[in-house]
């Protein structure tokens, strides 16, 4: 068998993005279904058949290895499971779908600029309030790793799966942890970005999956592809 | 001896004669655990959830459910409890299952006795696995606290230290900050603290934060002075200097001890009955392990705020740690009782004991 998986985001500018890379470099993906169809095909190589997922469905099949190779944003990899990024091979940064993972105070604490402010927010915030200082984030991983990092223990995180900044006015937390890509919503809601906090710069990404199975024909087909799109090698 | 014999002596020593050997449910609320160890520690719970919502985590460690169910039977009773059963945690590999065993005194009238009978009891358990003279690792939080509290600096500073007491790195960063602190930032200096306060609770209600349900303006303004005063408010660098020199004292425990006690003369500071009582500590942990390494590690400690006095780990040839202990009177007051409770305990972690039995 030789066959092998690629995703690709279903919607948006992403979709857009990654059918004209792979048009670039002369590997056309065809929808014979129609615009609607999740399923696609690669004329140049037919080896390669082309599924078109949501952008997180692409980053949890491709660490659980059902699909082989992908593209989606480097954030959802690190969030999907905290030894995530270790499951895949990211084989070439495409420079589109950027956004930062940051972490975001109200405007109005003057007094935290950078992370050690937080961390003496956070140290003193309990016996203050006589509760945990809360972090509002769907990015819990990343937020654990990052605030570990910096030393911050003394802290619960609230998890939000949408319209993270309007938390801190709606009182569900006293800061956030979101990604952004020009800053103005945040700015909007009245928070600020800490001067080092930013977690992550993301940006749309190709990564192959450690955990398919890479025996024989397949590994030869996966090569072959990457070589015509100018990644890096798949080292196992 | 079989594994079966093995594990029937360790169950024999946690319901011994006067221990109420204690089962608590698998299945209960992770809260607790969020409560008092925060996020570093929930990212090792194993969560689930309930049809109605509700949060599950798969039990994690038998003490703070016993210190729970302990409370509810009145926290100022004595009490030993012992245990053994599985425990489960997140892993980097995966979430895994293991076998605990315990003993845990709780509100014991001489605290002395108590921390010798969980001394016994964990040498009695590594007997039974033929683990004769393990490394022992042990630290003070007694004595960094009396450290602390009789250190020249700025009041502020002491619970930001203290916090990051069993935290190398977060410490060590800490400390580098305050040995250089940033400039004084640009703002309205000499502005009286009422008038920063109202600007910010101005700056607020525009944001639509609420004045009272997270930090008030009264203290962001308070620590936006403070921080425009660090240069007052400096950490002196001598203090600095002895705090990086104590931290950085690990080795055989007489002469580590000596070392702080010799460090703390140096720097004018009475250690005294700290210091006493870590050198009993010492002596309880060493009696009945020949020369056998006893290390007294000064930065050693549980990175948890309810932990007093003495905590300690004994190591196998394998070089995992096999049982870890220590003091922790203020555990029950966190949960609700009035004051401290002397409260002393050890945990066992069967399978590496069981590795070592057949090593």
């Amino acid at each position: 068998m030789s066959n092998i998986m690629l995703a690709l985001p279903s919607k948006g500018r992403l979709q857009e993005e990654a059918m004209d890379l792979f048009a670039g470099s002369g590997l056309t993906i065809a929808r014979p279904g129609g615009a609607r169809s999740y399923l696609g095909e690669m004329t140049a190589m037919p080896d390669v058949t082309v599924r078109f997922l949501s952008a997180s469905e692409i980053a949890r099949e491709l660490i659980r290895g059902t699909i082989d190779l992908g593209i989606t944003g480097e954030d959802l990899i690190h969030e999907t499971a905290e030894t995530g990024p270790m499951q895949v091979e990211i084989v070439k940064r495409l420079g589109f779908g950027r956004a930062d993972v940051v972490v975001a105070v109200p405007d109005a604490w003057i007094d935290v600029t950078a992370m050690d402010d937080l961390s003496d927010v956070a140290a003193d915030f309990r016996a203050r309030h006589g509760r945990w200082l809360k972090v509002a984030t769907k990015y819990v991983n990343l937020t654990r790793r990052h605030f570990a990092q910096a030393g911050i223990a003394e802290y619960r995180i609230v998890e939000s799966l949408g319209a993270t900044e309007a938390a801190p006015a709606s009182g569900a937390a006293d800061l956030i942890v979101d990604i952004t890509s020009t800053g103005s919503t945040l700015q909007a809601n009245g928070l600020r970005i800490l001067t080092d906090g930013v977690m992550l710069e993301s940006e749309a990404v190709l990564m192959v999956s450690r955990n398919a199975d890479w025996a024989g024909n397949r590994r030869r087909t996966l090569d072959a592809l990457l070589e015509k799109l100018g990644a890096a090698a798949f080292i196992l | 001896m079989p594994a079966e014999t093995r594990r029937e002596a360790l169950k024999a020593l946690v319901s011994g004669e006067g221990v109420n050997f204690i089962t608590t449910p698998i299945l209960i609320p992770p809260a607790p655990y969020f409560d008092l160890a925060g996020e570093e520690f929930g990212a090792r719970l194993i969560l689930t959830t309930g049809a109605d919502g509700a949060e599950f985590c798969l039990r994690p460690d038998f003490t703070l459910p016993i210190a729970i169910e302990h409370l509810e039977s009145g926290a100022a009773t004595p009490a030993a409890y012992g245990y053994l059963g599985p425990i489960f945690r997140q892993r980097a590999d995966g979430p895994a299952e293991f076998d605990q065993a315990g003993l845990e005194l709780l509100a014991s009238p001489d605290a002395g006795a108590a921390l010798d009978q969980v001394i016994a009891f964990a040498r009695a358990a590594l007997d039974v696995y033929g683990i004769a003279r393990p490394a022992i690792r042990v630290g003070s939080i007694g004595l960094f606290e009396t450290l602390l509290a009789r250190s020249d600096m700025p009041e502020v500073w002491r619970p930001r230290i203290r916090a990051r007491f069993g935290h190398r790195q977060a410490m060590s960063r800490l400390l580098t900050r305050l040995a250089g602190p940033h400039k004084s930032e640009a703002g309205p200096k000499g502005m009286p603290v009422g008038d920063i306060a109202d600007w910010v609770s101005e700056l607020m209600l525009t944001n639509g934060l609420s004045l009272t349900e997270s930090r008030g303006p009264e203290e962001i303004a308070a620590r936006y002075l403070e921080k425009q005063a660090l240069e007052a408010a400096q950490v002196p660098q001598a203090t600095i200097a002895l705090l990086r020199e104590y931290l950085a004292i690990s080795g055989e425990a007489d002469a580590a001890l000596d070392r702080i006690e010799a460090l703390a003369a140096t720097g004018g500071i009475a250690l005294d009955g700290a210091l006493e009582t870590a050198r009993q500590h010492a002596r309880q942990l060493r009696n009945g392990n020949g020369n056998n390494g006893l290390v007294f590690d000064a930065a050693f400690s549980p990175r948890l705020d309810y932990y007093t006095g003495i905590t300690f780990e004994m190591t196998g040839q394998g070089g995992s740690v096999l049982v870890s202990g220590g003091q922790y009177d203020r555990l029950l007051r966190r949960l609700g009782a009035d004051g401290d409770v002397p409260s002393v305990g050890c945990a066992l972690w069967v399978e590496r004991l069981e590795a070592e039995a057949v090593r």
